[in-house]
Order: structure tokens, then sequence, then C-alpha cells
């Protein structure tokens, strides 16, 4: 009897143990359920703008990568805090195809989309383009264009996510020249705002350092250099700095010079492009002699840190771009600029949070706010950069150049 | 005097390329009446299929020429027969279908290759020198196989019958259809033909420069600026402006910049255009 009992007694405690394990599974699940209903109904829409399709669609697709994992890392945590609440951050990309119109149109289309925070856009076109239309309609922008006017005081709400000519020039310029004794320098670019903004910056680096400087423009769309090639040749310089050329366009001219027997330096002081150089030239022993910017340290621990979690929480290998880390940074502070405003919808709000925040990121480690003296407005994001030398065809890595003391 | 020399060897070599490309351009507007958009698209499909031969079958150079050239000519005979064909008599709807057609190539390639440039080099690097003057092999090859081939497809079009019913077709093509040439049978060979031309210069050209799916729109832009000095539908025409315009745009790239002597050529198709609206030897109008 009293085994009788003593199994009763056990299996109603078992079912009150069972019924408090359903009640507390079922609390559990409602305020999951609950959480996630909230989570969905409070979002927070980053936009990526940049060049997914055309010639330069290797930058936006690298920033619109970047931007997504930022957004996957926040969602992974649980969301954003924007206010008392925590929110999915979602990510919509849109083609602005190298181009003023398509950047403008861009970001018309977000705007539609409610979209106020916006990563991008890449190119000086694109950025000419987008800055008024995104102003007008109240939306942040944080392009990474080396145009000379991509950022201003007459746009508040456009941002610059890295450090333009104006701040690494002059010290890879200095390194390159201590490096290698260089004399004499041909600046090449594209004749449009894409490429003279840039190679002007570059000269007014290399003439300031009493290196003799001839810049030479080509028409975008030029497939062969022969012709620019020889002309480079007459001028036999001790360096070729081909700026912000197109990957392709770099990678053809430094093989075409090889050819021709040019036996001096190269540079690229300008967008990314090294590992297409490299290839064209037949490897590292063929280039020789090589000095570049790299946007990032890329091998600094952090940014290889940044790889290996890229390839953890989005299940592939991260893009060769370096477009991608500062798009990701530029992501990660706007959204906890986010969290300090307390808005997602409020663009001039967020603004006004950045400029508050200090430009701290987990993988490019402490940055600094400046633009003041290039731009006339203190909102260009500046963490350090790299460069990279080739020294009679080894490589000898890429090294951190700290920006904080530039102008 | 070594400058000069050495210009003039870069602006032969520019020729050679433009001839092979603009040949098939203006074969298929003689022939069919058809402005084939797609033209830059077939020469990037050559290219990427060499490169595929190479690094993904394990095919020798030559033998990776040789399929992509085979490769764009079925793939030009196919489209044709399929999508061009019964449209062929009104010339802005195959005009609408080659332009949807080369966005199709240009996206597929970044697809399937991805945005980057190709890692594809000629095989032969080096050059030959004489004092300051010189050419690289690479160049030197593909000048010569270019020379060839535009040597074989003079012969091909002036001394086969082949050849000759094609020009009836592009001369009038009702007497050339009243006499029993059947243009459903021409037409689509003689697309493979010009598509195969393109992928034979994109597969040559492409290792010794680069090899990426944006390069369509300025091989276009090349073969239009060519097929209208040359005048529409004239072989010899496309061939002599070809050299004009490599000659002119090595010398004044050379002299005057890259900016200034893109503007010099451009400068110099309009004063021979406005001398010769027709180009240089095109026809007053085209009958078929």
């Amino acid at each position: 009897m009293t085994g009788m009992k003593f199994s009763q007694t056990c299996d109603r405690d078992r079912r009150v143990g069972g019924y408090g394990l359903h009640v507390a599974a079922a609390i559990v699940a409602l305020a999951a359920a609950s959480g996630a209903a909230q989570a969905q109904e409070c979002q927070v829409k980053l936009g990526a703008m940049g060049p997914m399709s055309g010639g330069a669609a290797a930058w936006g697709l690298a920033l619109r990568q970047g931007v997504e994992f930022v957004a996957a890392q926040a969602n992974a945590d649980g969301g954003v805090q924007v206010g008392d609440r925590k929110c999915r951050v979602s990510v919509m990309s849109y083609d602005s195809k190298y181009s003023a119109e398509g950047a403008a149109s861009a970001a018309n289309s977000m705007a539609s989309d409610n979209i106020k925070l916006i990563i991008g856009p890449v190119g000086s076109p694109e950025a000419t383009g987008a800055k008024p239309v995104a102003q007008r309609n109240g939306q942040i922008t944080f392009n990474s264009s080396y145009a000379k006017d991509a950022i201003g005081p007459e746009t508040p709400l456009a941002f610059h996510q890295l450090a333009g000519p104006a701040q690494w020039a002059p010290k890879i310029v200095a390194a390159a020249k201590q490096k290698f004794g260089i004399k004499s320098v041909v600046v090449v670019a594209p004749n449009d705002q894409g490429g003279t903004d840039v190679a002007s910056v570059n000269a007014k680096a290399y003439e300031a350092d009493g290196i003799r400087t001839k810049q030479e423009y080509y028409q975008r769309g030029t497939t062969n250099f022969a012709p620019l090639v020889t002309r480079i040749m007459n001028e036999n310089p001790d360096a070729v700095d081909t700026a912000s050329s197109p990957p392709a366009d770099g990678a053809t001219m430094v093989k075409q010079l090889l050819e021709a027997g040019y036996g001096g330096v190269f540079g690229r002081l300008g967008g990314p492009g090294t590992l297409e150089i490299i290839k064209a030239a037949g490897g590292v022993k063929e280039l020789k002699n090589f000095y570049w910017l790299e946007l990032v340290p890329t091998e600094d621990e952090k940014i290889v840190a940044l790889q290996k979690d890229f390839k953890t929480v989005m299940k592939a290998d991260a893009p060769n771009n370096t477009l991608l880390y500062t798009a990701a940074a530029a992501a990660r502070m706007v959204l906890k600029a986010v969290t300090a405003a307390g808005t997602a919808d409020d663009a001039p709000a967020v603004a006004k949070a950045l400029h508050n925040l200090e430009p701290v990121d987990p993988y490019l480690g402490k940055g600094t706010w400046k633009g003041k003296a290039a731009f006339g407005i203190q909102q260009e994001l500046v963490f350090p950069v790299g460069l990279g030398l080739i020294v009679d065809g080894k490589s000898l890595g890429v090294t951190a150049v700290d920006l904080a003391d530039s102008k | 005097m070594d400058g000069l020399v050495t210009t003039a060897i870069i602006g032969l070599s520019l020729g050679v390329e433009y001839a092979l490309l603009s040949l098939g351009f203006t074969l298929i507007f003689g022939i069919l009446g058809v402005i084939n958009f797609a033209h830059g698209g077939f020469y990037m499909i050559g290219g990427y299929a060499a490169y595929a031969a190479v690094h993904f079958a394990g095919m020798p150079f030559p033998a990776a020429v040789a399929t992509a050239m085979l490769v764009t000519a079925l793939l030009g005979y196919v489209c044709e027969l399929l999508l061009i064909d019964r449209y062929v008599s009104d010339h802005l709807t195959p005009m609408m279908i080659t332009l949807g057609l080369y966005l199709i190539i240009s996206t597929a390639l970044i697809v399937v290759f991805g945005p980057e440039p190709a890692d594809f080099s000629f095989p032969i690097r080096g050059s030959l020198r004489s004092g300051g003057i010189y050419i690289t092999y690479a160049n030197l090859i593909v000048l010569l196989v270019c020379a060839t081939v535009i040597a074989a497809v003079y012969l091909l079009m002036y001394r086969t019958d082949f050849g000759l019913a094609l020009r009836a077709m592009a001369d009038n093509r009702e007497v050339a259809t009243a006499l029993g040439m059947r243009p459903a049978q021409y037409f689509p060979l003689a697309f493979g033909l010009a598509t195969g031309l393109a992928g034979l210069t994109g597969a040559l050209v492409t290792p010794t420069l680069t090899l990426s799916p944006f390069l369509g729109d300025s091989i276009l832009g090349m073969s239009f600026l060519i097929v209208i000095l040359g005048g529409l539908g004239s072989l010899g025409g496309a061939v002599i402006a070809s050299f004009i315009v490599g000659i002119v745009e090595a010398y004044s790239r050379v002299y005057l910049g890259g900016s200034k002597g893109a503007l010099a050529l451009f400068v110099v198709v309009l004063i021979i255009l406005v001398v010769r609206p027709n180009g240089l030897m095109g026809r007053i109008g085209r009958p078929a």
C-alpha cells in the first residue's frame, strides 16, 4: 500500500513536474515568439550601394558582402538595440553601375524602401550622383570614393568610409622613396574624375617629396596600352604608379611594360588591384620592385581573424577585395550610432550620434574622424592602412601605416 | 627613329587585330543586313573558351585557340538558326535580339567566371629586339596568325563557290534566291563564320592583354568605328580602315598622349567620313 502510495505520489510528482516543464517551455516559447515577433516588427534596414555589375563589380560585391557580414553577426547576437527593443538587421543591395545616374536612382529606390542608412556608393561618379539625392531624401551614405569632393559641408549626411589619397599618399610616397630611391615617376590613370582625382593628389605628394612627376591619362575602356607604354618608355621613369586605374587596366599596363623591357619600380596608390598586377606580371619574382597601398593592413592578425569569422558566419570565403573591411567597419559604426541615437529612421540623429562615437572596430582597431582639412567636414572614417612591398623579387609583406597624425 | 619604328609596329599589330575583328562584324552586316550587337560578346566567349580549354581541360594553347574558334562559330550558327533567321528581313528585331544576346553573354560570363580578370597569359613571353625597336613574341605570333586568317577569309570569299554565293546573297538576295541559293542554309553559316572570327580574335588577343567579362563594349565600339569608316558591308574597306585606325591610334597616342590621341583618332575618322560619307569603300544604300 505504502508502495502504491509512494508510486502514486511519484506519478503525481512526475505529472506535476511534467506540467511544470510544459508550462515553462510554453513560457519560454511564448517569450521567444514574442521576442522574434518584436524583432520582426522592429527592423534596421541597411542599404549596400555600389557597382554590382560592370568592370568595377568586384568593388561593389565586396562592399555588399562586408555589410551582409556585419548584419549577420548582429543578428546572431540577437539583433541591434534600438531604444528598448532588439531589432533585426536586414540588408538590401542596389547596383549603382559605377555611374552618377545609377547611384542617384539607387538612392531614390532605397528611399522608396524606407532605407535611411546606406553603406556606399563606391566610385567617384556614384558619389557625385548619390550625395545630393541622399541628402534630399534624408539618407546617410558612407562612400568609398577618392573624389576630391567625396564629402563636404553642403551634404552633412555624406560620410567617407576610408582614408582618401590626401591622408595616405604622402606617407606611402615617402616610404617608397626611401626604399627604392625614386627620383622620377609617371602616374597613370583614366582621364575621368575617378582617375584624375587620385592621380593629381598622388602627383602632388610625389612632387612635394622632390620626385620629378609626370601624369599620363588614358580613355577609360582602353584595352591595349602599347602606345601608352611606348610613351612611358620614352620618359624612362624610375617608377610607374598605376594609381586608381581599374585592376584589369593596371594589370595589362604592367604586363605590357615588362614586355617592353621596363626595369623600374611599379607602384599602385589607388584602389585594390594588387593581386591582378602580380598575376599579370607572372609572379612576385618577375615584378621585382613594387609598392602599393592596401586599404587595411591585410596581414594584421585581426584582419586574418575577420576572414575566419566571415567564413564561419557567411559559410563562404571572404572576397579578396579589401573594400570588404572598410564597408564592414562603416556598417558596424552605423549600427552603433543607431543604438546610441535610439532610432534607425532619423538619419540626422544617427549622423549626430556618429560624430560622438569614437571610431573603434574589433578588426581594424582604433581609428579617427578626419576630413576637415581635405573636405571641410570631419566625416572621414580613418583606420590604419597597409603598405605592401616587393623588393628585388621578394615579398616583404604588408605593414600597417598609422594615419592618426595625417591631415 | 627607334620610337617611330616601334610605333609603326604597334600600329600594324593593332591594325591586324582590328581587321580580324571587324571582318566578322562587316560580314554579318554585308550578307544578312544585321548589325550584330553581340559581336563583342562572341569575342569574350572566344577568350573564355580558350581560357577554359587551357586551365580546365589542360589543352595546349594552339588547340585551345582552335577550340575557342569552333565553339564560337557553332554558337553563332545556332543563334542565327534559332533566334535571328526568322526575323532577318526586319532590321530592327535582329538588332534588339543581338543586343539582348550580348547582355545574356556578359552576365553569364560574370556568373560562371566571376567579375575579376581571368588569370590567362600568352604561353610565350619575351620580345624580339633590335636596338630600341622591339616586338613581343606574343604580338608577332598574333600578327602572323591574324594576317594568315585574313588571307584565308579573302580566299574563301573570292575564290570559292561558297564565297561567291555569300557575295551574291549580299548583293541581291532576291536574285540569288531565285537562282537556287537558300538563305536558310547560307545565313547561319555566314553568321557562324563571323562569330568564329570574333572568337578567334578573342582567344588570341585576350591572353596578351586582359580577359574580363567587360571587354565587349569597347570591342563593339571599335568594330563599329572601323566598319563605318571602311564602308558598312565592305570586306576590303574594313581591312583598310583597320590599318588606318591602328596606325593613327598608335602614333597619336604615343606622341599626343592617351586623351588627345583618342581625340585625334575621332577627328581623323570624322574628316574621312565628311569626305566620303559612305566610308572608304561603302556603297550608297544597301539593296538587301
